[in-house]
């Protein structure tokens, strides 16, 4: 769960439309009209990356009326498939992904299988993304990818399709870097053996 | 208890559009002193310089001196090169022993090689001022004759291949026919990167994409997770455009000299070794430290600020031994199977009192408070953090003083502690009350002792280096 207590503002007469706000939001919060930034306050999730890249120094960051709470509950999704998801990507349910907002994998998972279909939409769905916009992505993306989203880039370098993990690496990469401790940590955090590469074409 | 001499001042830093207004610094404070890493290891040799003066002529000699050893040869009158500088190296000792570094690079290129088109490429974290803010500091755009660009993890990516699978770097980084490795040796997030091949972290952090550093933090465990930047470094991408590596050593006694070599894996097996002596021995000193409060006293982000060469992150989690490779996870986003949050922390950290320090900016901090009670000076630096998106639970738990006397006074009283130490900056010396003093001094030889007769050997032979 994530409680947003700021969103994103402009002075929209003096946007160049460079379009550099929208390439850096998480959550789709932002679109290009007529080459002039508009910003949807119900999408945005208060990161303030917007603000910072603006090159106008036309952005601020305003203080909500009310927090927007945004979560999808325990009961939102089956959790049989969400445990599923969780499996076949082989990240733990408990694991928080976004260490911002403390976000775990299994609320990550559960957008997925409520129907979000895209980075922004999970954002958007949990706020994930709303303070570093870092180190929650790639479990994201993986998770995605795990539910047979479409993983096709979007315009411009919002984010590319990157999901390598643990589970990935191959025989030949194991042999080519041995002190890389891969099969030491595969036991650390899959003690049961359950995980597995993503691709059928990664062998393990 | 000792004598207390004064304190020594930590190096100045650079103003920040990302910190609060600068205040006056801890050390000057009424009962505060400063220990000499020398006097807790004498066996630790001499710095070039500290950063309380930096002699920028030591700095020049001692890089010219090793890069006349590196083979330059790929640099032609066809070429292009990035200098790749990372922003922490500027967090360092104020600053300028990296800057003068980097500064001199250029013109020894300049004068060996036939290669005129020069470029600065400065790799920051998180912020999109930071790089010009660097810059400006710095005189970069003088240097590079306007030949200055930043880079940052969200900035346009380019597609590697590399023996794991595809990764992404900042396009902007490599937009050169060549790059040269513009790197400090901190072994900073210890407790992340386990001096495993750490000269080569920046290829999947400062010079990565955001995807690339999440793979790296997230899906890998902080052992395995060094296969990733020397899988990118030894992908055919970068070794096509590879010219050599400079690295700014240090110690905890402060800069020790520069390593210049075209093989960055020798390089590394250098650092390791004498890295694994010297912060070996002052992170298992702060191990010994049962009760304590810390706090933050400087320019950059807490996590990242130094007391003896050490970052504030080390005391945050040295409960384990980060470079002991039998401990499979130390800290780091992975964390162990069924825990919801890595909230294991250092329990002898009793409070830490956030005197002047970037606020958050892109770095979590949100279980901190959890474990270790947090105090903010000052309403307006109260209110930065309160506006952090990336730590926007912090402030329902860190408490708000109206002075930095008043929170380590507090802190101490709610910790039942009498020890202070200070992470302002310092290389060379720890800034600490007397308490603090004498319980390091107190210390340092059983801890000098157990690293050389048990620990080093230990670690040495677990990376190949006994």
């Amino acid at each position: 769960m994530a409680v947003i207590n700021y969103v994103a503002e402009l002075d929209v007469e003096p946007c160049t439309g460079c379009n550099l706000c929208d390439i850096v939001c998480p959550s789709n919060a932002i679109t290009m009209t007529a080459r002039k930034a508009a910003i949807d306050p119900d999408l945005c999730i208060g990161c303030g990356r917007c603000v910072d890249r603006c090159p106008e120094d036309i952005m601020w960051m305003a203080r909500r009326e009310t927090p927007l709470t945004i979560t999808v509950a325990p009961d939102e999704a089956v959790e049989a498939q969400t445990v599923a998801l969780l499996d076949k990507a082989g990240i733990d349910l408990n694991v928080s992904v976004c260490v911002c907002t403390l976000t775990p994998a299994s609320e990550i998972a559960r957008a997925i299988v409520k129907g979000a279909k895209d980075l922004e939409e999970v954002s958007a769905a949990t706020g994930m993304r709303s303070g570093c916009g870092i180190y929650c992505v790639a479990p994201a993306l993986r998770l995605l990818e795990a539910a047979g989203a479409d993983m096709t880039p979007p315009k411009g370098y919002r984010w590319y399709p990157l999901t390598t993990s643990l589970w990935d690496i191959s025989e030949e990469a194991r042999r080519r870097y041995p002190d890389a401790f891969i099969d030491e940590d595969r036991k650390v955090f899959d003690p049961d053996g359950k995980y597995r590469p993503l691709h059928e074409d990664s062998a393990r | 208890m000792s004598p207390l001499a004064p304190a020594q001042l930590p190096p100045a830093f650079m103003p920040s559009d990302y910190g609060p207004e600068l205040r006056p610094h801890v050390a000057a404070l009424p009962g505060m002193t400063s220990i000499s890493v020398g006097d807790l290891f004498s066996g630790f040799g001499p710095a070039i310089t500290d950063g309380a003066s930096v002699d920028r002529d030591a700095i020049r000699h001692a890089a010219r001196a090793a890069l006349a050893n590196v083979d330059m040869s790929k640099l032609t009158a066809d070429d292009s090169v990035n200098i790749l500088a990372s922003e922490h190296g500027f967090g360092l000792m104020g600053g300028w022993p990296y800057a003068e570094m980097v500064k001199t690079i250029r013109e020894v290129v300049l004068e060996r090689t036939p290669c005129r088109r020069i470029n600065l490429r400065l790799a920051i974290y998180r912020g999109f001022k930071e790089a010009d803010e660097v810059s400006e500091h710095f005189g970069f755009e003088e240097a590079f004759e306007g030949k200055v660009k930043g880079l940052g993890p969200f900035d346009p990516g380019v597609k590697v291949d590399t023996a794991i699978g595809p990764m992404y770097l900042v396009k902007r980084a490599f937009d050169a026919t060549r790059f040269i490795h513009a790197y400090y040796d901190d072994p900073r997030e210890m407790y992340f990167n386990r001096l495993l091949y750490k000269s080569f972290k920046s290829f999947c952090m400062s010079y990565a994409r955001f995807e690339t550093r999440s793979v790296y933090h997230s899906l890998f465990g902080n052992r395995s997770g060094s296969i990733i930047p020397r899988a990118l470094f030894d992908s055919d991408f970068l070794q096509q455009r590879y010219a050599f590596s400079s690295v700014l050593r240090t110690s905890p006694m402060g800069v020790t000299g520069i390593d210049a070599s075209n093989d960055l894996y020798g390089i590394d097996k250098r650092i390791t070794a004498s890295h694994l002596a010297t912060y070996g021995r002052m992170q298992r000193l702060f191990a010994e430290i049962k009760d304590c409060v810390a706090v933050w006293d400087g320019g950059r982000w807490g996590y990242y600020l130094h007391s003896g060469g050490l970052i504030f992150g080390t005391l945050l989690t040295n409960h384990h031994d980060s470079f002991d490779l039998d401990v499979p996870v130390v800290a780091g986003f992975m964390q162990q199977p069924g825990a919801p949050v890595n909230f294991s922390r250092n329990k002898a950290l009793r409070g830490i009192v956030v005197n002047q320090a970037w606020v958050g900016a892109g770095i979590p901090y949100v279980t901190m408070p959890f474990t270790s009670p947090m105090y903010i000076v000052g309403d307006e630096q109260a209110r930065l953090w309160r506006e952090d998106s990336t730590n926007p639970l912090l402030m329902d738990r860190a408490t708000t003083v109206p002075t930095v006397e008043d929170g380590i006074a507090v802190a101490m009283e709610k910790g039942q502690t009498d020890k202070v130490i200070v992470f302002d900056g310092s290389y060379g010396h720890i800034t600490c009350n007397a308490a603090m003093a004498d319980f390091l001094k107190a210390h340092a030889a059983q801890v000098d002792e157990e690293v050389g007769t048990t620990l080093l050997p230990k670690w040495l032979a677990q990376r190949g280096l006994a």
